[in-house]
């Protein structure tokens, strides 16, 4: 079931998301970025925490906005950039709708999204949308 | 004129998986505390799985594929969810090397990537971009 979801206008900011980057110790994981050694000789400050964990932090984020909509008609496009996250990190998941338009299956928001650390660095940038059912 | 190196020698078009994986409890729970996925209303109520629970495997799928491949770190990635992944179920992943290309000394491969139910309709269609290191 979709639920409705109170109108949001261009400019504004749905709720951010912060969390405390955390990566265990893979003993079966065969990517080399992911260990401290490799990661300080390719310029990072430690081993790389994961995109896909990054990605899941924004996730996370649209998904408490757009609830069970994201299932349906999320979309999500974004680039890794400036030099990652380590462990102990504290990234927070920001989304500022940019535009707002009709579809079939309702409205459509489109947003810039981003992960920024505590020192404000980006470390994701880039865009998403979901469907969001007229009120 | 010597063999093609392990980047250079990776056919566009190249196949990756299909993989299969039981979205049981274990699984998705293992997951969602790995990324500290704290709204409770998927799986504790809706008996889905988080949005983008079986991304992390694409990245498993590349170093089964590519066994020179040390290091996969993402540039881009992106992704369209269609439908929800219920809790219980098998999900298939079915991935594709579908471009790759040298940029300021750097190798990058494009693979997508397709995850389907058991009836085989599409639950999400990813597309990611990753420096590639032997």
């Amino acid at each position: 079931m979709e639920e409705a979801l109170r109108p949001i206008a261009v400019g504004e900011e749905i709720p951010s998301l912060t969390k405390t980057a955390y990566m265990p110790i893979d003993p079966q994981g065969r990517n080399l970025i992911h260990t401290d050694e490799y990661a300080k000789n390719f310029g990072r400050r430690g081993a790389l925490i994961g995109g896909s964990t990054l990605l899941s932090y924004v996730l996370e984020m649209l998904y408490n906005y757009f609830g069970q909509n994201w299932f349906y008609h999320g979309r999500i496009k974004v680039a890794f950039v400036g030099g990652g996250a380590i462990d102990g990190d504290v990234l927070t998941a920001h989304g500022l709708v940019t535009a707002v338009g009709p579809e079939e299956a309702g409205t459509r928001l489109k947003l810039d999204v981003w992960l920024e650390n505590q020192d404000r660095a980006k470390v994701v940038v880039g865009e998403a949308s979901c469907i969001q059912p007229s009120t | 004129m010597g063999e093609k190196s392990g980047f250079e020698a990776i056919p566009v078009g190249m196949e990756m998986g299909p993989l299969e994986i039981v979205l049981d409890e274990a699984t998705v729970r293992e997951r969602v505390e790995l990324v500290q996925w704290e709204n409770p209303e998927p799986v504790e109520h809706l008996h889905l799985a988080p949005p983008g629970v079986t991304i992390v495997h694409h990245a498993r799928m590349k170093f089964m594929a590519l066994p020179d491949l040390r290091v996969s770190i993402w540039a881009k990635s992106e992704h369209e969810f269609l439908k929800p992944m219920r809790m219980g179920s098998k999900v298939f992943i079915r991935g594709r090397v579908v471009d790759k290309y040298v940029k300021r000394g750097r190798n990058y491969l494009v693979s997508e990537y397709e995850t389907v139910d058991e009836n085989g309709e599409v639950l999400l269609r990813s597309r990611e971009t990753g420096v590639y290191v032997e």
